[in-house]
């Protein structure tokens, strides 16, 4: 009898361990959980209602509107979007993710990637600075785990000075902590934008446009396949540029770049 | 010998994937030491400070003057009861923009306190807080009988109190004291929010390059542990060699 | 005889501390709302909406993150205390390995730094729990109450252990001699006596947990500090709302944290007990 018993929790949990396919377990539950950034505007961040729009959130709710399930939005950051993708909390990752090799080992990026953008710096209109050796020895403000901190520090000898957020690091370069700032050029192009910083300028070449990857969890080749189909349908039909458009970002050369790739197809 | 114990760890992440970067990446390992350094300064300045502060706000307690007693009513409880990451906020954010600055080769305004100097005046505010309540607590617990003997013969309150009152309180009030030296010290940590280069902050840059996390925890783990070891050690070999017969068991 | 008095009088009994009372709060706040609108007024609220009423706009959404610290912080301290109380009582054990044992763990959890205990629950407890045929969900938040809950049980053990320390010897001494056995002494002359001393540095505990819930922010838990950065991030990054909307979460922290403070100082001066 406790032999039975044994037998049958010991099966119980391992029901629980094992799972369906990802894709048919989303459409069964109804809902798709995508992990977005909250705080990186224009391409995730919070309206007054507390709701999450931007960029990735349009797209997230494409891929809900494809599968035909409700959508649910997590916020996440760059410390712990892997975690939460590897754990399950979340189906999906579109959180303005560069596609890295390291990163790779850890989950599924699906191929082709959907954006692309390279680091570049925010600096005074005032100050004088033409080329990116002039940093040596220079302060610069940027995020935490950017993963283009070490390759400036190392390859241009500037001092970063790193911050958990993107108001903190502005509010240092405000302030004179920092000569510049470093951070991915869509963000800045949007940051420019605003009137409030009318008098600074991103003067440099981007460096090392990387592109940006969506990933899911390793190991669900149906929903990888899935994804990859429904970036070549965006790349097609022009959507991102269409989200460009809307978010007042400036039109990038990848986007132009992948339309014009599978627009014939 | 560094050579070898960086080619076996470099060894090891190629056949277990278990990485250590600190110990075969040059880049990696110089910048974590000074992190360790770094971590090192603020427990030790924010100790000796909190200590000090702890020490002349008890008194001030006491003091005869209303306004002296409410000064550091005020400081106290503003300190005790709101956040010290928000705290280190305020100071590196919004009070240096009040202060005045200087200008750098660019001709852009600097400030001229960098940010292991706010962070180590916020955490010895807070800190100092904390040990004012506890050095109060501490004098609260002494008999009235030993206070009365040393009025009666003639102490003033400076002399009650820096003869009798403090050595007797700080004996009563050392394991609560240690007690907050020792969160004093995990508390460091903070300073990463404004991006002083100890270790958690280093670590974060290491393991978000890297992918490694588990593996720099592991590392963080023990050398907190060993750090705090040592403080506790030495608190506690102070309370022994302090101890006065018939005070506590 | 007149000059004699004063230093009769002020040998006394300790000057009376200054209880702050519910309107310093109030000013408090006022003085946070006043900078805003100094900042409004040096900034010259040209084309951004006013302090005040960014403030007043993010409001709720602040306030449902502050609920979530709270949460987290009671549920913390109680799991904690629970804990450690076991915990203390293995470190005053007279069974040695107990006591090893006890100190051990007590050592291990005091000495980590709570934010690297926090990074540990978040990445090693899984996303579910399965217990036999239920399975439910751990949520982060719920993640980083184990979390604190850790640091906190420790702490408890280590008031509870400098609690009974403080006992004077005589009180043992004389239980002893009264025919207690050690569990007797312990649980009705000890330890009742000991409560008095300990409730002071455990009301501080909960103090410095309710404001290290901040932490959670930085393990990705979506509290005050995480929403006052979201906040902060959708209005564009301005730099005059810094330092505002931080006085404001510390306006709401200190606006829970400081009534806890004084209950506890009522307390504690209820039960002194003058030897």
């Amino acid at each position: 009898m406790l032999k039975k018993l044994a037998a049958l929790a010991i099966a119980a949990s391992l029901g629980g361990i094992a799972h369906a396919d990802e894709l048919q377990a989303i459409k069964a539950k109804g809902v798709l959980v995508v992990g977005v950034k909250a705080d990186y505007p224009p391409f995730g961040y919070l309206n007054p209602n507390g709701q999450i729009v931007g960029i990735e959130p349009s797209l997230a709710a494409n891929v809900a509107q494809r599968l035909g399930v409700k959508l649910q939005l997590v916020p996440v950051v760059g410390a712990n979007r892997l975690q939460f993708l590897e754990q399950g909390k979340i189906d999906l990752l579109i959180a303005t993710m560069s596609d890295t090799p390291e990163r790779e080992k850890v989950v599924d990026i699906v191929h082709p990637d959907y954006y692309a953008s390279g680091y570049n710096l925010m600096v005074a209109k005032t100050v004088d600075v033409k080329s990116w050796s002039e940093l040596k020895g220079v302060p610069v403000c940027a995020i935490q785990a950017s993963f283009y901190n070490k390759e400036v520090e190392q390859k241009y000898g500037a001092e970063l000075v790193a911050f958990t957020g993107v108001a903190e690091a502005l509010t240092a370069l405000r302030q004179g902590r920092c000569d510049a700032f470093l951070y991915d050029d869509t963000a800045i192009e949007g940051k420019l934008s605003d009137p409030q910083w009318a008098d600074y300028d991103m003067p440099l070449q981007t460096q090392d446009a990387k592109p940006w990857g969506l990933a899911v969890k390793q190991g669900e080749p149906a929903f990888a396949a899935f994804m990859s189909d429904t970036i070549k349908d965006w790349d097609k039909t022009g959507y991102i540029q269409t989200l460009e458009q809307q978010y007042h970002v400036r039109p990038s050369a990848f986007a132009a770049q992948m339309h014009k790739q599978f627009a014939g197809s | 010998m560094i050579g070898a114990i960086a080619a076996w760890f470099s060894h090891l992440n190629d056949t277990t994937g278990i990485n250590f970067t600190i110990f075969y990446d040059p880049f990696d390992a110089s910048r974590f030491l000074q992190g360790f350094w770094l971590t090192l300064a603020l427990s030790g300045v924010t100790i000796l400070g909190s200590v000090a502060v702890g020490v002349i706000g008890a008194w001030g307690q006491g003091s005869p003057f209303m306004s002296l007693r409410a000064i550091v009513r005020v400081y106290v409880e503003l300190f005790r009861n709101t956040p010290p990451l928000v705290q280190i906020y305020f100071f590196y954010f919004g009070l240096s923009a009040l202060l005045p600055a200087g200008h750098n080769a660019f001709g852009m305004r600097q400030p001229l306190i960098g940010g292991f100097a706010w962070a180590c005046v916020s955490l010895i505010l807070f800190a100092g807080s904390f040990n004012v309540e506890i050095f109060r607590s501490g004098i609260e617990a002494i008999p009235v009988a030993t206070t009365e003997a040393a009025e009666s013969l003639g102490y003033t309150r400076l002399q009650t109190y820096r003869y009798i009152v403090l050595p007797l309180a700080l004996r009563i009030c050392l394991p609560a004291l240690t007690n907050n030296l020792v969160n004093l010290v995990k508390t460091t940590t903070l300073a990463y929010a404004i991006a002083v280069p100890e270790m958690l902050y280093v670590s974060n840059q290491i393991w978000s390059e890297s992918e490694n996390v588990p593996e720099m925890m592991v590392v963080l783990f023990v050398i907190y542990i060993a750090l705090v070891g040592v403080l506790v050690a030495a608190m506690h070999s102070w309370e022994r060699a302090l101890r006065v017969p018939g005070l506590g068991r | 005889m007149s000059r004699l008095m004063p230093v009769i009088l002020h040998n006394r009994a300790p000057a009376p501390a200054i209880t702050l009372r519910a309107w310093h709060g109030l000013a408090l706040g006022g003085l946070v709302l006043l900078s805003g609108a100094a900042a409004d007024a040096a900034t010259g609220a040209a084309a951004n909406t006013g302090v005040f009423m960014t403030l007043a706009r993010w409001t709720p959404l602040l306030l449902e993150g502050f609920a979530l610290n709270i949460l987290i912080s009671c549920l913390a301290m109680a799991i904690g205390t629970a804990l450690g109380i076991a915990l203390g009582l293995g470190l005053i054990s007279l069974f040695a390995p107990l006591r090893h044992a006890s100190w051990a763990v007590m050592q291990f959890f005091r000495n980590a730094p709570w934010l690297v205990l926090l990074f540990f629950m978040i990445l090693l407890l899984p996303y579910h729990l399965h217990i036999g045929p239920l399975a439910f969900a751990l949520p982060d938040w719920l993640k980083a109450v184990i979390g604190l809950a850790l640091p906190v049980m420790a702490n408890v053990a280590e008031i509870l252990r400098g609690g009974v320390q403080a006992m004077p010897a005589g009180q043992w001494e004389a239980g002893a001699s009264l025919g207690f056995t050690r569990a007797q002494q312990l649980w009705l002359i000890i330890l009742p006596q000991a409560f008095r001393q300990m409730l002071p540095p455990w009301m501080n505990l909960y103090a410095i947990l309710t404001t290290s819930t901040t932490l959670a922010s930085i393990v990705g838990v979506n509290d005050v500090v995480t929403r006052a950065g979201q906040v902060l991030a959708a209005e564009g990054g301005r730099t005059d709302l810094l330092a505002p909307i931080y006085g404001y979460v510390l306006l709401m922290f200190f606006i829970y944290t400081y009534p806890v403070a004084w209950g506890t100082r009522r307390l504690e001066q209820r039960v002194r007990v003058r030897r």
